[in-house]
């Protein structure tokens, strides 16, 4: 039974006199949100056929754009986002392979002229309707796409029973528990997961949601808002913190309660400082990929008291209620305890499947019966192990899947879209770490030097910013491991990009 | 250091961390104008000021940078 799309509505009536967003340094109460979610509805249920259940969404950062993903939920559909400042190409891509025919954009103009286009800002005010429709478990709630090996993104869909999940795990959760007073920091793209806690959450509390302009220099606009709002709730992958730590001795955020990383691997030398700016706040570690909705567990992080780490990465705790972790070898049997394998996830969070792509699906998900009966594992592709105290530790990829900013990127990708335009020359995509740990993308090219300008302009209108490579090295011949593979090791170090 | 000097280090850091040299600086310019100007190269771009000048920013100043002009000032009450 879905209980939480009507949970939102009642938190939205509950709340009308509180702030609910905090945009470009403008409040809207809950009431302005209730408006706003009322007008898109209705133009929703009058443009948009019933049967139409996957809907595109333009992620301006807008009052009008969150209210169409709650507006989206109370109607039962799903919104399917694309970020405006990705290439117009590769979101026309992910409407074609969803078969997306409506999108709803709050720009004053849009771009898919070719898709029937509602333009949430320009709707006249209806009278408020926040009664949700009947939804079932099995109905979409959104479809995510990120990073697939063959130059197509790999969609991923999430159905309201996944989301019921997340929000039943959480709130069985005594250690985690929002106010209406908090003040809560949104600093994700809404293409990107992570974003669906650091809006939701908040929502179903009638807290206030701090977001952050797409030109503004995230990292000092984080700062901004901490310290002239005194932001509550702090939601962040720790390539944030890695950024801030030479300003961290001008930090001081009593007001901070809770600090969640997730997104990426977060180390426990920086964590230990970044706690001393935050000094009343508890820090958990998630751990979740997209495919189990966000969070499947976490490791509650104290300083002093719980600092359990794996090669100075800290520990991904155990799974939340109702979700099941194992770690399998090569032929998905169990390994025994402190043996590394490959952490597999199952439970109601887990998403149907990888949208359309059945190879990927056989490849990706085994089923495993436990107790008599068959149960869906998903294989995330990291490598972890259980510790005596079961607790999981995370030890690193198995692939060649790896975290920019928090952004799943599959270098294989970026290879691919990078040799259309550079035929018949090896080329290597890496990612490469600069002075302050944080993961770059290299390209490595097999060649002589020669322009490469052609090649990246072809590059940018394929993949959005963050799969560019930043830095670029030419070697005449790539340099091999003993079995005859090209040995990106050493490659990596012919970047050498902590010194610039 | 007379303001030119300043800003063609400047000019030099964008460069290194850009790796392009297809923009021409002037107190109005933002990271609009510039390609490949945006938040974590920003960041870079700061470590190499940084480092060019021998400064170290306050985050205080950084927090309200807007364009280069904001950063010259910022540079010259520093050195």
């Amino acid at each position: 039974m879905i209980n939480f799309v009507q949970r939102i509505q009642e938190s939205i009536k509950g709340n009308y006199d509180n702030n609910a967003f905090c945009i470009h340094n403008i409040f809207y109460t809950y009431y302005d949100f209730a408006k706003a979610v009322s007008k898109i509805r209705a133009a929703i249920s009058e443009v948009i056929d019933d049967s139409e259940k996957l809907i595109g969404l333009v992620t301006n950062d807008d009052l009008e754009t969150y209210a169409t993903i709650i507006a989206l939920w109370l109607e039962g559909k799903a919104y399917v986002p694309v970020n405006p400042a990705s290439p117009l190409e590769r979101n026309v891509k992910i409407f074609e392979l969803t078969e997306t025919k409506y999108v709803i954009d709050s720009s004053e103009t849009t771009m898919y002229e070719d898709h029937e286009v509602i333009l949430s800002k320009k709707l006249s005010d209806t009278h408020i309707n926040l009664e949700a429709k009947k939804i079932s478990e099995s109905q979409l709630a959104y479809i995510l796409f990120t990073s697939g090996t063959t130059g197509t993104p790999k969609g991923v869909p999430i159905t309201f029973g996944n989301i019921e999940g997340l929000v039943s795990a959480i709130d069985k959760d005594t250690e985690f528990n929002l106010l209406s007073s908090d003040r809560c920091l949104q600093m994700f793209e809404l293409t990107f997961d992570f974003s669906v806690v650091t809006y939701l959450f908040p929502l179903l509390s009638g807290s206030c949601i701090y977001t952050i302009p797409k030109d503004a220099i995230k990292y000092f606009y984080i700062f901004k808002l901490i310290k002239e709002h005194k932001l509550t709730v702090l939601t962040m992958v720790p390539s944030i913190i890695n950024y801030l730590r030479p300003y961290f001795d001008e930090i001081n955020a009593p007001d901070v309660r809770y600090c969640s990383f997730g997104g990426g691997a977060l180390h426990a030398d920086i964590a230990a400082e970044w706690s001393r700016c935050i000094p009343s706040s508890s820090i958990f570690n998630y751990y979740g990929p997209t495919e189990y909705t966000v969070y499947s567990g976490y490791y509650p992080y104290d300083k002093d008291t719980n600092c359990k780490s794996h090669n100075g990465i800290i520990s991904i705790g155990i799974p939340l209620h109702d979700v099941e972790y194992i770690v399998v070898n090569e032929e998905n049997q169990e390994v025994a305890v402190g043996e590394v394998g490959e952490l597999c996830l199952a439970g109601c969070q887990l998403t149907p499947g990888y949208w359309n792509n059945k190879e990927r699906n056989d490849e990706a998900f085994f089923l495993d019966k436990k107790e008599g009966k068959n149960i869906r594992f998903y294989k995330t592709g990291d490598l972890c192990y259980k510790d005596e105290e079961g607790d999981f530790m995370y030890v690193g990829r198995a692939d060649f899947q790896v975290k920019i900013r928090g952004y799943r990127v599959e270098l294989a990708e970026i290879e691919f879209h990078a040799k259309t335009k550079a035929k018949k020359i090896n080329m290597v995509a890496l990612d490469v770490m600069n002075s302050l740990g944080n993961a770059e993308l290299g390209l490595a090219i097999e060649s002589d030097t020669f322009d490469t300008n052609e090649m990246f302009d072809y590059m940018k209108t394929k993949m959005p910013n963050y799969m560019i490579p930043t830095h670029v090295r030419f070697i005449k011949e790539f340099p091999h491991s003993m079995n005859g593979k090209i040995d990106r090791k050493e490659l990596k170090k012919l970047f050498n990009i902590t010194n610039n | 250091m007379s303001k030119e000097e300043i800003l063609d280090k400047v000019n030099t850091a964008f460069i290194t961390v850009l790796e392009h040299s297809n923009f021409q600086l002037t107190d109005e310019t933002t990271a609009n104008d510039v390609d490949g100007w945006e938040s974590i190269t920003h960041m870079m771009i700061i470590t190499e000021i940084e480092k060019l000048f021998t400064i170290k920013f306050k985050l205080m100043d950084l927090m309200n940078m807007n364009n280069i002009g904001d950063l010259i000032k910022t540079i010259q009450s520093e050195i």
